[in-house]
């Protein structure tokens, strides 16, 4: 291809746009995709992809060595395992947690590091859309991340079936818990992801933020609850990955998981607690995103 | 309809700093240069045109179209150059500039044409699928005036384009700005603390100071009002400047060997030649000066304006 002198640039002249205009709610959607798409390296160099690809195949890999067993060995290898709906997500939230930690900043501090947030308020887009197309794009990322190893585990029990009906019949069922754990986990996990990294454009400090706050919470509820007094099992609401199996294990039962298998809370508890960091966290991120100095 | 109108537009930054102050003015569309000191109230005069900072009090429309209540409306139909870097270091200028077109809602094939198009005009070539961060700032300022005119917009504003560019790059970019308001018909709005650069672009001038309207008028009446000859002499500097203000004109001498004289129209000229012709001087220059900035906020100049 030969290219132009560069002398001849400004003779191809400039031609105006008559095409649609497709507005506001167009915008907030390409922002939406283009967010997704960053969340997962799609477009960005190999490098980009190590962390939310190695997260999702880690955490899929519990998944897709039982449904290869299952396929050889049959139902009674899937009967005898020991990984099932109900500690699934609890065994791989560790992986969930790394995916934001690292891909939450991703989302939000560029934009404020390089200062693009003050070209984004100047288009057709406005603060709270903005706002909403990141949220969103964490969403969905996490719910990803969260239900795509349980739908390889449900295929797998299902096609381990001898009866491939009744195993359908069998693990349908499940969906419920499935879909429903995986929302808990999203909604929450980026409630706290995205308000703490909504407060920083240095990359670093978001994900130092982040592992404090489930790391700080995890040590801190274990010691509160050892050293008793009255505040009793309580404190077990500071994990927040306790308070998402505990939501879990409160709307499906099956055997608890990690602290809340040694605490007695009433369900309650932990329903509020989900419900106080989602709506706090969310709160906190949109109040942030209406103020920010762009 | 007119470009740009304000009415007792104010604005107040809290720690009751006054960054704009009454301002008045009605702008037809053309390229219009503004042009204030640092801190004169320049980007919040920008920021408040695009619906982003709510003014104190008063008002003001752009296309016709109110600021507090239109402030979407307004974005979608102005494209804007922002005074800092505001560009991804990880993306290519097409990628970019393609995602911005998307974000004023033109759809995917829509935006990738008018991508390369603008990009084109702004003269970026190959470089331009390779990521921002390599990029000189020439570059990088190119690729901010391509995102803001991606989706074809009424109006451009921009803040201080030339910033930090060198003087060949400062050219190419008037040339630029000049190209796309004075050929291309988007009417355009040059924010400078640097008249002598402005005047190049403009047809139009409005000058503020410390957040007040000193003057918005033509380019050609700030021309006469600043126009200042300057003779440069080996010897007699003083001599001259004397000849001159006998002979009716404003002169004076700017040690060690130059005299500055008010030059309204043509007449100055001879006088000064026949002048240094009869005095046996040694011409070294002779030269109409760079009007600058000062000029505006002389006295003289605020007191027209008021």
């Amino acid at each position: 291809m030969t290219l132009p002198d560069t002398s001849a640039i400004y003779d191809l002249g400039y031609r105006g746009y008559d095409g649609p205009r497709l507005g506001r709610r167009a915008a907030v959607w390409a922002l939406f995709v283009a967010s997704w798409r960053a969340a997962w390296g799609l477009g960005r160099s190999g490098r980009a992809k190590i962390v939310p690809w190695g997260v999702l195949g880690f955490a899929s890999l519990p998944a897709v060595i039982q449904s290869a067993v299952n396929a050889t060995a049959g139902p009674i290898a899937a009967r005898a395992s020991d990984i099932t709906y109900d500690n699934y997500l609890w065994a791989v939230s560790i992986l969930v947690f790394i995916f934001l930690a690292a891909q939450a900043p991703e989302l939000l501090g560029g934009d404020q590091r390089h200062r693009v947030l003050a070209l984004y308020f100047a288009h057709a887009l406005e603060r709270v859309d903005y706002a909403i197309a990141k949220l969103g794009a964490m969403v969905v990322s996490l719910l990803m991340l969260t239900i795509a190893p349980l739908l390889i585990l449900f295929l797998g029990l299902t096609f381990a079936s001898t009866d491939l009906a009744a195993g359908f019949r069998d693990q349908f069922g499940k969906l419920p818990q499935i879909l429903v754990t995986g929302a808990v986990y999203a909604f929450l996990f980026s409630a706290v992801g995205m308000a703490i990294a909504a407060f920083t454009p240095r990359r670093a400090y978001a994900t130092g933020a982040i592992v404090a706050v489930f790391l700080v919470g995890t040590g801190l509820q274990a010691l509160l609850r050892r050293a008793g007094g009255s505040i009793g099992d309580w404190p077990v609401l500071l994990d927040v990955n306790a308070v998402a199996e505990g939501v879990r294990h409160s709307l499906f039962g099956g055997n608890a998981n990690g602290p809340v298998s040694l605490v007695t809370i009433p369900n309650s508890g932990y329903f509020a607690a989900f419900a106080a960091v989602v709506i706090v966290g969310y709160v906190v991120y949109f109040w942030r995103y209406q103020r920010i100095q762009a | 309809m007119s470009l740009i109108a304000a009415r007792g537009l104010t604005h107040r930054y809290p720690g009751n700093i006054t960054a704009l102050d009454a301002l008045t003015l009605d702008v037809e569309p053309g390229i219009i240069g503004l042009v204030g000191a640092n801190g004169a109230g320049k980007s919040t005069f920008l920021k408040i045109l695009l619906g982003l900072i709510t003014p104190t009090s008063g008002e003001a429309s752009v296309l016709g179209l109110d600021v507090r209540r239109n402030g979407t409306q307004i974005r979608a139909l102005v494209g804007y150059l922002p005074e800092h870097d505001c560009l991804p270091p990880d993306v290519s200028a097409t990628e970019f500039v393609t995602h911005m077109g998307r974000m004023s809602g033109l759809p995917a094939s829509g935006a990738r044409e008018r991508a390369a198009d603008v990009l084109r005009h702004c003269g970026l070539y190959e470089e331009r699928y390779r990521p921002i961060s390599g990029y000189s700032t020439g570059m990088k300022q190119r690729v901010k005036l391509a995102q803001a005119l991606v989706h074809d917009p009424k109006l451009l504003l921009l803040d201080e384009p030339t910033n930090g560019l060198d003087p060949a790059g400062r050219d190419e970019m008037l040339e630029l700005i000049h190209r796309t308001g004075a050929e291309f018909g988007i009417a355009t709005v040059v924010a400078s603390h640097l008249l002598g650069e402005i005047e190049r672009v403009c047809t139009f001038l409005l000058a503020i100071d410390a957040g007040r309207l000193l003057r918005a008028a033509p380019l050609a009446t700030f021309t006469e009002r600043t126009g200042t000859l300057a003779v440069e002499v080996e010897d007699g500097a003083d001599a001259l400047a004397e000849r001159l203000t006998v002979a009716g004109f404003t002169a004076h001498v700017e040690p060690p060997r130059t005299v500055l004289v008010d030059c309204p129209d043509e007449r100055p000229y001879d006088v000064v030649r026949d002048a240094v012709a009869d005095l046996g001087l040694a011409l070294v220059r002779l030269e109409q000066r760079r009007h600058r900035l000062e000029d505006l906020f002389s006295d003289e100049a605020v007191d027209d304006a008021a």
